[in-house]
């Protein structure tokens, strides 16, 4: 009956046996070979028991022992095995079910299935380790050429185990100037365009250059900004020859911020390519996330634009991930970025489309949103999500932000490559702020951008034709009168001679990190400037402002003991101002830096005191020498309760905490009698002094 | 006959099956061919006057495609985490696999840098094995393809079964 059964529903290449009792079965159907093979005992006998013949069945068995005597309706499955035979390999799975208080033990032959499974699995995993080798070897060699680049003063510097290594790359390498002109480049990198070294242009250079202009919508921003890019450009040379390429591209900035090198690293991925198509549809798709990847993405965004429905883009570029990767690995970098786009795909509807586009960059095509308000709304939710913490494995917290840029069609853009372009560049807009932030596009964002890319340019020329100069703001001892510190300020005179304010480009030299280059040119300059001033007076103390992203800079210590050993300065008479937002951010390593820079001999003084984040805690864990009372509060002394109250708590903070406290702003003589009166004695602003060229305040002090 | 069971692990490619082939039939193939599931094979080992069977389960790579199973551990007596000297990424994803059997089992555990014959890395530090080999019982370096350390390293995990 059970044999007909069977048959007539197709499953044939099965064995089914019933169980009776513990290790009491019976044979209902399978008489085949292989059947017999893997229970020899029920070739003899009607009831039989299993015994350690296949040591994976004997462990299912346990499952399923355990699994018969709950008795309810159901099944469980082995998993695949292989099993050897006298004449052959089988490939089973083994099912124990039970069924209306009856038992069963199913073991199926999977040979087609196995060969099927293996077959897809097969390109799957060649895929997955061809991209792993691939990255692993891409960012060595890539971090290892930029550290030593951005040290050498030419090639000939490259150390020779490295320039093996280039020469013998499996990949190609092109190294150029900052004029884009070739400065080295391998033979796999003239291979790879079917090229010999004794062939006249075009170069692999200007190969790859022409079509990442061609197939890069942000081609522009990438280079003026000398900003990071990773991506597939597709080389079609000939009907029977293309390829596709996996370009990474890097820019090299030396100590000063100025551009020095690209590097190029291409690797041919056609086979990648290949097996991702021989692997269902993985040609579109992207190999970590699943997500359709920029190919694909492109195709849908070309045909919404034919379609002339309006449609929003979103460019999302996922903050501080460079961060996380760098710190916990790419394996942990992978999960995050799986894991975020599982919070990502239930804030969007059937009608929209995620993408990623390559490293930390997604895109989503927003259908179902019609007017901008409704897509910032989206945009805030798609923030608050990605800002949810994430844990690695061993229950670390992991923070990230998102940027995301928009551009809408047709209002922003008619054509694919211009939507995409504007996105990217409100993306990039919103990048320069400190937080995640959406920015949508618009003429005047793109002014804005454009003037901010410009002023980048300006100031990475600028700290290259050295166009930065130190005043110096007098600080007074209001008893006697004297000049007992001085406050370094910068000042950029440009080639016209116009004084540009700190105002203006400090916050860009920070978000773009050119802050560092500045920062360091300002340590030096102190300390040659300090060293003249103790010809005068040898008691003077230089302050000098030390920005958030400063204090987190690994090579402060390094640049400050550098000029100290220099210059023979005495480091206690150096103060460093810092303002209480650092201290909000990486306490832990402010702290460390904090507690070396004073372990050097150098002042803590927390500038612009009271407008932030005061905290006595703070105060205490980093032995503060000095505070600063904000020159908001002493602008407003004689009219403004609140001011007051403010100045006199602080002024008891300070001493209480016997920390010096020092006035900021005063400009009247009225607030120079409340602070005396209120035992603040040392004091700075235009009452006594307006910031000066080091020359005139030499002449101040030979004048005291 | 005493029976002891011991499982390898590690990611998918880092040679799992041919160490095996290698140890039961010595014979290598070049030809990467991806495991399913599991297969057990069978070996007699001499361990001085005493002849123990070894039961070798050859289980498919962990990775996207197939996740961790702490029930193939079930019964064992050791396990072996095989990494592939020519991918760092494998010995990053080997200790994640060592971990999670931690968690399951406290049987030894031999750490096994395979495909020797290969050439070396550069961006596989010495430092790195270092710090990691000192969580194993024993640390072999093998090559299934000229059978380098293969049957000294399974000798040695017969002989960590025995101790148990």
């Amino acid at each position: 009956m059970y044999t007909s059964l069977i048959q007539a529903l197709g499953i044939i290449n099965c064995t089914i046996v019933k169980r009776h009792g513990n290790n009491n079965f019976e044979l209902l159907y399978g008489t085949n070979d292989w059947a017999y093979a893997l229970l020899p005992h029920a070739r003899d006998d009607t009831h039989f028991t299993i015994d350690d013949h296949s040591p994976y069945l004997q462990d299912f068995l346990i499952d399923a022992e355990h699994f018969w005597q709950i008795g309810n309706d159901g099944q469980i499955q082995s998993g695949i095995w292989s099993e050897k035979t006298a004449s052959s390999l089988l490939r089973l799975e083994a099912i124990a079910a039970v069924t209306k208080g009856e038992c069963f033990l199913v073991i199926n032959n999977l040979e087609q299935q196995y060969a099927r499974q293996q077959k897809t699995l097969q390109s799957a995993r060649e895929l997955l380790i061809t991209n792993d080798k691939m990255l692993a070897e891409q960012e060595y060699l890539q971090e290892r050429l930029e550290t030593i680049l951005r040290q050498a003063d030419n090639l000939t510097a490259l150390q020779a185990p490295l320039n093996k290594v280039i020469e013998h790359a499996e990949f190609g390498i092109i190294i150029a100037d900052a004029d884009m002109q070739i400065v080295q480049q391998n033979p796999r990198a003239l291979a790879l365009f079917e090229l010999s070294e004794q062939q006249a242009p075009p170069s692999p250079l200007s190969i790859t250059m022409r079509l990442f202009n061609e197939q890069c919508p942000s081609v522009e921003r990438i280079l003026s900004t000398h900003s990071e890019w990773r991506g597939e450009l597709f080389w079609h040379m000939s009907e029977y020859v293309n390829k596709w390429l996996d370009l990474s591209l890097q820019a090299v900035v030396d100590a000063q911020g100025a551009l020095v090198n690209w590097i190029f690293i291409l690797n041919d991925v056609t086979r990648l390519k290949y097996l991702q198509q021989r692997n269902e549809q993985l040609g579109m798709y992207d190999i970590v996330t699943d997500l359709p990847n920029r190919h694909l993405l492109l195709q849908n965004t070309e045909s919404a634009v034919s379609d002339q429905h309006p449609f929003y883009f979103l460019y999302l570029d996922i903050k501080w991930f460079k961060r996380v990767n760098d710190r916990y690995g790419h394996a942990v970098g992978d999960t995050l970025l799986i894991e975020l786009v599982e919070r990502i795909q239930p804030l969007l509807g059937d009608e929209n489309l995620l993408a990623r586009m390559g490293g930390d960059e997604f895109a989503i095509l927003l259908h179902d949103t019609t007017s901008a308000k409704e897509c910032d709304a989206f945009c805030q939710r798609l923030i608050q999500t990605v800002e949810q913490p994430f844990y690695t494995p061993d229950k670390q917290q992991l923070r990230v932000g998102l940027n995301i840029g928009v551009a809408h069609y047709p209002s922003d853009a008619t054509d694919c490559e211009q939507l995409v372009r504007f996105a990217d560049m409100a993306v990039y807009s919103a990048k320069r702020q400190l937080d995640s932030h959406a920015a949508f596009y618009s003429k005047s964002l793109k002014d804005i951008t454009m003037k901010r890319i410009a002023m980048e340019e300006a100031l990475r020329k600028a700290i290259k034709a050295r166009e930065f100069e130190l005043f110096l703001q007098p600080i007074i001892d209001m008893r006697s009168g004297g000049i007992v510190k001085a406050e370094a300020l910068i000042r950029w005179r440009d080639k016209s001679n116009k004084l540009i304010s700190p105002d203006e480009f400090i916050p860009i030299a920070e978000l773009c990190g050119l802050i560092i280059p500045i920062g360091h040119w300002v340590i030096e300059q102190a300390g040659n400037m300090l060293k003249l001033l103790h010809s005068y007076n040898d008691q003077l103390t230089l302050s000098v402002n030390l920005s958030p992203k400063q204090l987190n800079d690994e090579h402060l210590l390094d640049a400050f003991t550098a000029t100290i050993n220099k210059t023979g300065i005495d480091a206690s008479k150096v103060e460093l101002e810092i303002t209480e937002g650092v201290l909000i951010d990486n306490f832990e390593r402010v702290e460390r830096h904090i507690r070396q820079l004073r372990k050097l001999g150098i002042r803590i003084s927390i500038d612009d005191f009271g407008t932030g984040y005061s905290s006595l805690r703070y105060l205490q864990r980093l032995s503060v020498d000095t505070v600063k009372i904000d020159r908001s509060f002493v602008h407003d002394l004689s009219d403004n309760e609140n001011d007051k109250a403010i100045v006199l708590a602080v002024i008891a903070i300070a001493k209480s905490l016997g920390l010096e406290v020092i006035a900021e702003g005063v400009e009247t003589k009225a607030q120079r009698h409340f602070l005396m009166d209120n035992a603040c004695f040392i004091a700075q602003g235009y009452l006594f002094g307006r910031p000066v060229p080091v020359d005139d305040f030499c002449q101040l002090l030979s004048c005291e | 006959m005493i029976q002891k069971k011991i499982c390898l692990l590690g990611a998918s490619a880092v040679g799992k099956t041919s160490l095996i082939k290698q140890y039961i039939e010595g014979v290598f193939s070049d030809k990467y061919l991806t495991t399913l599931g599991v297969k057990v094979d069978k070996k007699q080992v001499q361990l001085g006057p005493r002849e123990i069977q070894l039961m070798v389960w050859d289980i498919e790579g962990i990775d996207r495609y197939c996740g961790f199973q702490p029930k193939y551990l079930r019964g064992a007596s050791a396990f072996i985490i095989v990494v592939d000297h020519t991918r760092s990424q494998s010995l990053q994803e080997g200790m994640e696999i060592f971990q999670l059997a931690q968690e399951t089992t406290n049987i030894p555990a031999v750490l096994v840098i395979n495909k020797t014959d290969l050439p070396e890395q550069w961006h596989w530090t010495e430092h790195e094995v270092e710090t990691r080999s000192h969580m194993f019982a024993d640390c072999f370096r093998t090559s299934a393809k000229t059978g380098e350390q293969v049957d000294a390293m399974f000798q040695a995990v017969a002989r960590l079964c025995m101790a148990d």
